[in-house]
C-alpha cells in the first residue's frame, strides 16, 4: 500500500467518525434549545390532547438515544425525516437551495482565487510599492465584514447605479449569475483579503528558499522558476486555507442569502432556527459539517498530489 | 359589467373612510398628525391585463396553506369563504347566497349553483358541510367560532339540500355568521382534502379551492416562491393578472429596497420603520389602510403585582400614547383605548351602540402622580424586579418593553426585560411552565373578520369558558354574564348592549394595557392598482381587482 492510498482509507475513516460524532453533538444540541410543539402545533393554540397526540406522534417521549438511533437508521437510507413546519421530507426543502449556495459559493471561490491568488502573487514579485498597494487594499477588505459589505454593494450598484438587482435568485443561467455577482462579491471580500494574504506570505518564503536560489544561480529563467518551484512548493499552503476557506463559505453565506434575499441553505437554516424546526435544523448543520470535512480533506488530498512529500508534513495532521 | 360596478363602490368606500379618518374626532383621540394621514382601503380596481406579478410576503414563508391551519396573505386568493368580506369590513354574500339563523338554535346556509372548483367541478354542499367541519377540529384556527356548534359532527352541520347547508347550535351564537366571512368559512373540496388527508395545503399536497387564482401542481417550490394563475372561470369575474407569484422576504429592509427599487410589485404589512423610504423616490406609493392590528401588553400570571389592576393602569397612565407612536410605529398608527378598535365593528349592524360605548370610555393619558397613587395603594410588594417577556430580534417588541421599563421606573416599578427565543416565546402562550418567572408578556394581535366578542373573550373569561390567555385569574361575574349574554343574543341590539355594558366592566381593569392601534401598511407598483389595503385582505381575495392602470 503505497503513501497515497494508506492516506486515502485514513482520511475516510476519519470522516467517517468526524461525521458520526457530529451526528451526535448536532442531535443532542438542538434537542436542548428548544421545545418543539410551538412549532408543531404550527401557530394553533394548542390543547393538552393535541400536545399529548403531537408527542406521541413524533416519539417525543422515547429516550433521546433510541430516538437518535432511529434518526440515524433513517438518514443513513436517506430518509432524513419531516419538517415539523412544512410538513414535507427535509430532502425536498434542503435540495433545492443547496443549489443555490453552492452556485454562490462557486461564484465566490472563483472570485477568491482569481482576486486573492492574483493579488498574493502581485505582491510577493511586483515589488516594494505594489506590496504597500496590496496590503493596504487587503488591511481595508479584512475590516470590512460581509453584512457591511453587502450594504455598500446595495446603495451602490443596485440602488444609486442600477446595475444589478437586489433581491431574489433569478430564473435561468444568466439572470441567476447576474443576481448572484452582488451577494458573491460581498462574501468574497474578507476572504480575497486573506488568501491574498496567505499567499504573499507563503511564496515570499519560497522566493528567499535556498532551491530557488539555487535554480536561479544556475540560470533557469524567472518566470520557469516562479512556475516549477515558487508557486509548486507554495500551493500546498494555499491550498490547504483555501480549502479551509471555501469549506466555512457554505456557512458563511447566510449572511450574504439573508441580505439579498436568495433562498440558499444559510437562510433556511436562520429561519427553522427561529421557528424550532428541529429536523431541518439538523440536516442542514449536518450538511455544513460534511462539507467541511470533505472539503479539507480534498484540499489535503490535491496538496499531497501536488507535492507528495507534504504528506509526511503539516497536511496530514 | 360586474367587476365596473365593484370598483365603482371600492372608490366611493375608500374615498367615504378618507373622509371619515380625517374628520377630528375629540382631540385626545388622535395621534401626533392625524391631518397628514390619508386612509384608504382599497385602491381603484386594475384595467388592464398583466401578465406577472411577483409579490412579497414580508412575514416570510408560510408552514401550510391549508384555510383551517393557517392565515396568511396567500390563502384569500386562493380559497373563498362563504361569506365576502369587503374592504370597509362590511359583509356581502359569497359563495353563501344567504346565511342566516332560522330560528335561535338552526343557521341555514344557501349555496350558489354556479361556483366551481379549480378543477372544474361544482361546489356541492357536502363540499361545504366537510369545509366547514374542518373548524369543529381543536387543531383548527377557527375553533373557537364552532364552539357553539352541536359537536357531533354527523347532527351538527349537515347538508340538507344539493345547495342547502344547516348548522345545529346548542345555543345561540350570535358571533357565528360573522366568522363565516373569515377563513372559519373557507371552502374546500372534499374528494381532494380526504385524499391528500395531513399533506393538504403542504408543498406536497397542495390544495382544491374556489378563489381568483389557482395553486398548480408543484406551483409551492418550498424556500423560493409559490406561483398562482389566474382562475379563469371564477364566479366573481377572471383576475386581470395572468400570474401571481409570492415570495418570501423576512429582512425589512432588503424589501423596502426590492419595492422601491421596482423588483417586487407589491407587499402587504411593510414596516412602518421604513416609512421614509417608501415614501421617498420609488417605483411605487405606500398606502395606508385600516386595521384592527395594536400592540399591548399583559399579564402572564396569577400571583403578585401583575396580576393586579392597579399595578396595570398605573403602568397605563405612566406611558405616553404619542411618544409610544413616534418610537414604535413611526407615527402611523393612532391612540387605541382598548382591546377592541374602532375598525371592528364600524360596519356591523347597531355600530352606533359599539361606538357610544368605546366614546364613553376614559382616554389613556399620562399622570405620574396618580400612577405613583396606584402602586401604594395597590399594597404590592414591588421591591423584587417585575418579568418582561419580548420575542428576541424583534425591534417592535424590544422598544415597547424599553418604553415599559421607562415608565416603570418614574412610578417606582422595576421592570426586567427577558428576550425570548422565538419558539420559547410562542410556548409561553400555552405551557404554564415556561411563564414561570414571567410577569408581563408585549404582544401584536389583529381580528381578521369583523365581531367584537372573540378577541377579550380570550382574556375576561374564566379558562373554562375560553378565556385561554386569562392568565391573571380574572373572574368577574358581571363581565362574563354580559359577554355570553351578547355571544348568545338573537338579536343584535341586545348582542349590542350586553358587549358594552362588558367592555364598560372590564376595560378599567387593564386586561392588556392597549400601548397603540396600528394601521395596514401596502406598497404597491405605480403601475398597478385594484388591492384591497385595509385588514380585510387577510379574509378576502384582495388581488381579485388587482391589474394594469
Amino acid at each position: 500500500m503505497n503513501t497515497l492510498t494508506r492516506m486515502l482509507l485514513e482520511r475516510l475513516g476519519g470522516l467517517l467518525l468526524t461525521l458520526f460524532l457530529a451526528s451526535i453533538v448536532i442531535y443532542s444540541a438542538v434537542l436542548l434549545t428548544g421545545d418543539p410543539i410551538a412549532a408543531l402545533a404550527g401557530g394553533a393554540k394548542p390543547t393538552p390532547e393535541l400536545i399529548a397526540e403531537i408527542r406521541a406522534e413524533y416519539h417525543l417521549d422515547d429516550p433521546v438515544w433510541q430516538r437518535y438511533w432511529e434518526w440515524l437508521t433513517g438518514a443513513i437510507q436517506g430518509d432524513f425525516g419531516r419538517s415539523f413546519v412544512y410538513k414535507t421530507a427535509v430532502t425536498t426543502l434542503v435540495a433545492p437551495r443547496f443549489a443555490i449556495t453552492l452556485q454562490l459559493v462557486l461564484l465566490t471561490v472563483v472570485l477568491i482565487l482569481v482576486f486573492g491568488v492574483g493579488s498574493g502573487i502581485l505582491a510577493a514579485t511586483r515589488g516594494r510599492a505594489v506590496d504597500r498597494a496590496v496590503a493596504t487594499g487587503t488591511s481595508l477588505g479584512m475590516a470590512l465584514p460581509t453584512f457591511v459589505v453587502a450594504i455598500l454593494l446595495i446603495w451602490i450598484f443596485a440602488k444609486s447605479l442600477g446595475w444589478f438587482p437586489v433581491y431574489g435568485e433569478g430564473d435561468g443561467a444568466w439572470d441567476r449569475l447576474w443576481h448572484l455577482v452582488l451577494p458573491a462579491i460581498s462574501l468574497a471580500v474578507l476572504f480575497i483579503a486573506y488568501i491574498s494574504r496567505v499567499t504573499r506570505s507563503a511564496l515570499v518564503a519560497q522566493l528567499h528558499s535556498e532551491h530557488v536560489d539555487t535554480a536561479r544561480v544556475r540560470g533557469i529563467p524567472r518566470r520557469r522558476v516562479f512556475g516549477a518551484h515558487v508557486f509548486r512548493n507554495a500551493s500546498p499552503q494555499i491550498l490547504a486555507i483555501a480549502g479551509t476557506t471555501i469549506a466555512g463559505l457554505f456557512a458563511a453565506s447566510a449572511i450574504a442569502e439573508v441580505a439579498f434575499g436568495l433562498g440558499g441553505i444559510g437562510s433556511l437554516l436562520v429561519q427553522a432556527a427561529a421557528r424550532a424546526d428541529l429536523p431541518v435544523v439538523q440536516i442542514v448543520s449536518l450538511l455544513l459539517v460534511t462539507i467541511f470535512v470533505v472539503l479539507n480533506a480534498v484540499a489535503d488530498l490535491v496538496s499531497a498530489l501536488i507535492d507528495p512529500t507534504s504528506v509526511e508534513g503539516g497536511a496530514l495532521a | 359589467m360586474n367587476r365596473t360596478r365593484l370598483a365603482a363602490g371600492a372608490v366611493a368606500c375608500a374615498a367615504l373612510l378618507a373622509l371619515t379618518a380625517c374628520t377630528p374626532r375629540d382631540s385626545a383621540d388622535v395621534d401626533g398628525d392625524p391631518g397628514e394621514l390619508t386612509i384608504v382601503d382599497a385602491l381603484p380596481a386594475g384595467t388592464k391585463a398583466v401578465d406577472e406579478v411577483t409579490w412579497a410576503i414580508a412575514e416570510g414563508e408560510p408552514a401550510t396553506l391549508n384555510p383551517a391551519a393557517s392565515a396568511n396573505l396567500i390563502i384569500p386568493n386562493l380559497c373563498d369563504n362563504l361569506l365576502s368580506l369587503q374592504p370597509d369590513f362590511s359583509i356581502e354574500p359569497g359563495i353563501a347566497t344567504s346565511a342566516e339563523f332560522v330560528d335561535p338554535v338552526t343557521f341555514v346556509i344557501e349555496l350558489r349553483d354556479d361556483v366551481t372548483f379549480w378543477d372544474g367541478s361544482p361546489v356541492t354542499a357536502d363540499d361545504v358541510v366537510y369545509s366547514l367541519q374542518q373548524g369543529m377540529n381543536p387543531e383548527s384556527q377557527w375553533y373557537g367560532a364552532f364552539a357553539l356548534v352541536v359537536p357531533d359532527p354527523a347532527t351538527g352541520i349537515v347538508a340538507t339540500g344539493p345547495n342547502e347547508v344547516t348548522v345545529h347550535f346548542v345555543a345561540p351564537d350570535s358571533t357565528f355568521r360573522d366568522a363565516l366571512a373569515g377563513q372559519g368559512g373557507a371552502v374546500m373540496q372534499k374528494a381532494f382534502g380526504e385524499a391528500a388527508g395531513d399533506a393538504l395545503g403542504t408543498p406536497d399536497g397542495g390544495l382544491m379551492c374556489t378563489g381568483p387564482y389557482e395553486l398548480a401542481d408543484g406551483g409551492w417550490k418550498p424556500g423560493s416562491a409559490i406561483t398562482t394563475t389566474a382562475n379563469a372561470d371564477y364566479w366573481n369575474g377572471a383576475p386581470l393578472v395572468k400570474t401571481l407569484t409570492y415570495t418570501f422576504v423576512n429582512d425589512g429592509s432588503t424589501l423596502a429596497t426590492a419595492l422601491t427599487q421596482g423588483e417586487i410589485d407589491g407587499a402587504i404589512n411593510v414596516s412602518p420603520s421604513s416609512r421614509a423610504v417608501f415614501e421617498g423616490d420609488g417605483a411605487g406609493t405606500l398606502t395606508i389602510g385600516h386595521s384592527t392590528a395594536s400592540y399591548s401588553f399583559g399579564p402572564t400570571t396569577a400571583t403578585g403585582p401583575a396580576a393586579n389592576p392597579k399595578i396595570r393602569q398605573a403602568l397605563s397612565l405612566a406611558i405616553d400614547r404619542d411618544q409610544y407612536l413616534q418610537t414604535v410605529v413611526n407615527g402611523l398608527g393612532y391612540v387605541q383605548k382598548t382591546l377592541v378598535p374602532e375598525f371592528s365593528f364600524q360596519s356591523m349592524a347597531e355600530a352606533d351602540v359599539y361606538q357610544a360605548g368605546y366614546d364613553a370610555l376614559a382616554d389613556p393619558e399620562v399622570d405620574l402622580e396618580q400612577a405613583k397613587q396606584l402602586v401604594t395603594d395597590s399594597g404590592e410588594d414591588v421591591s423584587e424586579p417585575l418579568v418582561v417577556a419580548v420575542p428576541a430580534g424583534a425591534k417592535e417588541f424590544e422598544q415597547t418593553a424599553t418604553i415599559m421599563q421607562a415608565a416603570g421606573e418614574k412610578i417606582g416599578l422595576d421592570l426586567e426585560i427577558d428576550e425570548m427565543q422565538a419558539s420559547d416565546f410562542g410556548a409561553l402562550f400555552y405551557d404554564p411552565a415556561k411563564r414561570e418567572g414571567v410577569d408581563f408578556v408585549a404582544t401584536q394581535g389583529y381580528l381578521e373578520t369583523p365581531g367584537v366578542l372573540g378577541y377579550p373573550s380570550l382574556f375576561v373569561l374564566p379558562a373554562e369558558q375560553g378565556g385561554i390567555f386569562n392568565w391573571s385569574g380574572y373572574d368577574d361575574g358581571e363581565v362574563t354574564a354580559h359577554m355570553m349574554a351578547a355571544r348568545n343574543a338573537t338579536d343584535v341590539e341586545a348582542a349590542a348592549n350586553e358587549f358594552v355594558a362588558a367592555q364598560a366592566v372590564y376595560a378599567p381593569d387593564q386586561l392588556q394595557v392597549t400601548l397603540a392601534g396600528t394601521y395596514q401598511l401596502t406598497y404597491l407598483n405605480d403601475e398597478l392598482t385594484g388591492v384591497t389595503t385595509s385588514v380585510a385582505a387577510y379574509s378576502s381575495p384582495w388581488a381579485l381587482h388587482l391589474g394594469g392602470k
